[in-house]
Order: C-alpha cells, then sequence, then structure tokens
C-alpha cells in the first residue's frame, strides 16, 4: 500500500515537472519580444497621420482589414509564407514592417509564429507585430481604427 | 369623469404603445435575438426568423477555430438526436451555423469534410460581418439558443451544458 501511494505521489510530482516545463517553453518559445508588440492605438495614429512615415504592413491572416495593408493570407500554411518570403526578399532589411493576424488571441493563432519567425530568420531589424490580444474585431474595428475599403 | 376616461384612453394607449416597443432585440436572455439575413455556399438566402416554430442554435464559428471546429463532432450529434425533437417552446431543432470566414473555398471544403448537413450561411465578411457587430461577439466559439419565437434561452454554452440546456425544453 505504502509503496502504490510513493509511485502515485513521484508520478504526480513527474507529471506535474513535465506540464510546468512544457507550459514555461511554450512562453519562451515565442519569437518576439514584448518590445516588439505595437499597440493598436499607435499604428492608428501613424495611419490617420499622411505626414508620418508609413510601415508596410503585411495581413497574414484571414482577411486584409487594417487599412493599407498587404493581404498575404494564412501563413499557417506553406503557400502564403512562400509568399511572403518573396515579398520580403526585395525589401531592404531595415524596412518598417508590420504583421497582423487577429483571428484569435496570439495563444490559439497558428499563423503569427511562422511569419515573425520567417521576419527573423532573414535579419530584419525593423519589424513589429500589432498587438491584437483579443482579435481584429474587439481590438481594432470596434475601436474604429482605420480599415481597408 | 370626463377627464379619467382621457387618462385611462391616454394610459391604455401607453400600454399598447409599449407592449408594442416592448419587444427588446439584444443578446439578453428572453430577448428577441436580432434577425439575420446571410447566404448559403449555393447562394441562398436564409433568414433566422424563417426557422419559427423550431428551436435554433445559432452557431457562431470559423474554420480557423479549432475549438469551433472540434466543436462541429458534437453539434452533428446533438443534431441527429434532437433534430425531430418536440420542445415545450418549439417542435424540432435546427442549428443556423454562420460562419465568419473571408473566402468561400475553406468553409466549403470543411462543410463536406464534416459532412455538415445542417444550416450553413456566410457574408464571406469574417470579423466585419454586422452580424458580429449586432450580436457582440467577442469571441469564437459563441452560440446563442432560441425558442421557437425567437427569444434567447441561452448563450454561449457548449458541450454537456448545451446539451442540458437542450433537454430542458424537451417535452417528455
Amino acid at each position: 500500500m505504502k509503496t502504490k501511494s510513493l509511485t502515485f505521489l513521484l508520478l504526480l510530482v513527474v507529471t506535474s515537472v513535465f506540464a510546468t516545463t512544457e507550459f514555461s517553453c511554450q512562453g519562451q518559445s515565442d519569437p518576439w519580444t514584448p518590445q516588439q508588440l505595437l499597440a493598436p492605438a499607435d499604428l492608428a495614429k501613424v495611419l490617420n497621420n499622411p505626414k508620418a512615415a508609413q510601415p508596410i504592413i503585411y495581413s497574414i491572416g484571414m482577411q486584409a482589414i487594417v487599412k493599407g495593408s498587404i493581404d498575404i493570407g494564412p501563413t499557417m500554411r506553406a503557400e502564403n509564407l512562400n509568399t511572403l518570403k518573396q515579398k520580403l526578399g526585395k525589401l531592404p532589411k531595415n524596412s518598417q514592417i508590420v504583421v497582423y493576424c487577429g483571428c484569435c488571441p496570439f495563444s490559439r493563432c497558428p499563423n503569427v509564429r511562422p511569419a515573425m519567425e520567417l521576419l527573423k530568420s532573414m535579419q530584419f531589424t525593423n519589424y513589429k507585430l500589432l498587438n491584437l490580444p483579443q482579435n481584429v474585431k474587439v481590438d481594432w474595428i470596434d475601436k474604429g481604427y482605420p480599415m481597408s475599403e | 369623469m370626463r377627464i379619467f376616461a382621457l387618462a385611462f384612453a391616454l394610459l391604455l394607449m401607453g400600454g399598447i404603445h409599449s407592449a408594442l416597443m416592448a419587444q427588446p432585440t439584444g443578446l439578453v436572455l428572453g430577448n428577441k435575438s436580432p434577425e439575420i439575413k446571410l447566404t448559403t455556399t449555393k447562394g441562398d438566402t436564409i433568414t433566422l426568423s424563417s426557422l419559427k416554430g423550431k428551436l435554433v442554435l445559432i452557431d457562431f464559428w470559423g474554420t480557423w477555430c479549432a475549438p469551433c471546429v472540434e466543436e462541429q463532432v458534437d453539434l452533428a450529434r446533438l443534431y441527429k438526436k434532437y433534430k425531430l425533437a418536440s420542445f415545450t417552446n418549439g417542435k424540432g431543432f435546427e442549428i443556423y451555423g454562420v460562419a465568419l470566414e473571408a473566402k468561400k473555398p475553406n468553409w466549403e471544403t470543411l462543410i463536406t469534410k464534416n459532412k455538415i448537413n445542417w444550416i450553413q450561411v456566410s457574408d464571406l465578411k469574417f470579423w466585419r460581418s454586422p452580424v458580429a457587430k449586432a450580436y457582440n461577439i467577442q469571441e469564437l466559439p459563441f452560440n446563442v439558443l432560441i425558442d421557437g419565437k425567437g427569444f434567447i434561452l441561452a448563450k454561449n454554452l457548449h458541450g454537456k451544458e448545451l446539451e442540458m440546456e437542450i433537454g430542458k425544453n424537451l417535452i417528455k
């Protein structure tokens, strides 16, 4: 009986250690830094100011909703990621780039990681991820920020 | 006496007016669900109000939303089980699937793959859909259960909770 309880306890400890490790790894594996997250209000301000230097904005999700953004399609698909790669290949490494998806929170989004990893691997120096914590409706459309036609 | 009669008439008119106005739409339980008029993959228009008389689950989903896609399996089971059932507030059960999609092919593929045999509609406007605004959708999956008269019985129930809510309305 004692051995059984001990084994169970040991299993529980091992499982929880693994669970914690996996969780923390997932957090660490985000291919962006907090400084690379761009607040929607800041982008909206730039878009509303014709005199401001405009970034190149790529929609890497379902639909190009942000004003002036280029529709790449979901970058979870290899063909769309390749399209993005080709477009990026023509740009100087210090180009001001913004990517966004906005389907759902980052933890569930299949598109933001492949795109941010690509930008990192191509050694771009000035790229940001639009911070849409919930989705593009709540964090962009509902706020009345500029949208594409 | 005349004054009383006038006051009574005014009160009565006020009452009728309130009764006419007293069908607030909006996402509060007991309110009338906002009308939806969207098209199927084949281009046919189906309104939510055309399902009057049935218990209806309005399922907001998207092919890009993993939990929504997973839930379709459970919805298929519920649909089969309750489609022809009689409820205290509706005869038969229908699912009105509203897809927040941007392009038709993904949506069509998933309907075929998951053998979805209930109503599927979309305006292909993704999160810009006026329906997402009308139903104040904050995230997916999201659903609304309405009775035969279109009044909201429940919001955003899933799994066992959803089945219990449907079961509660069954005629035993």
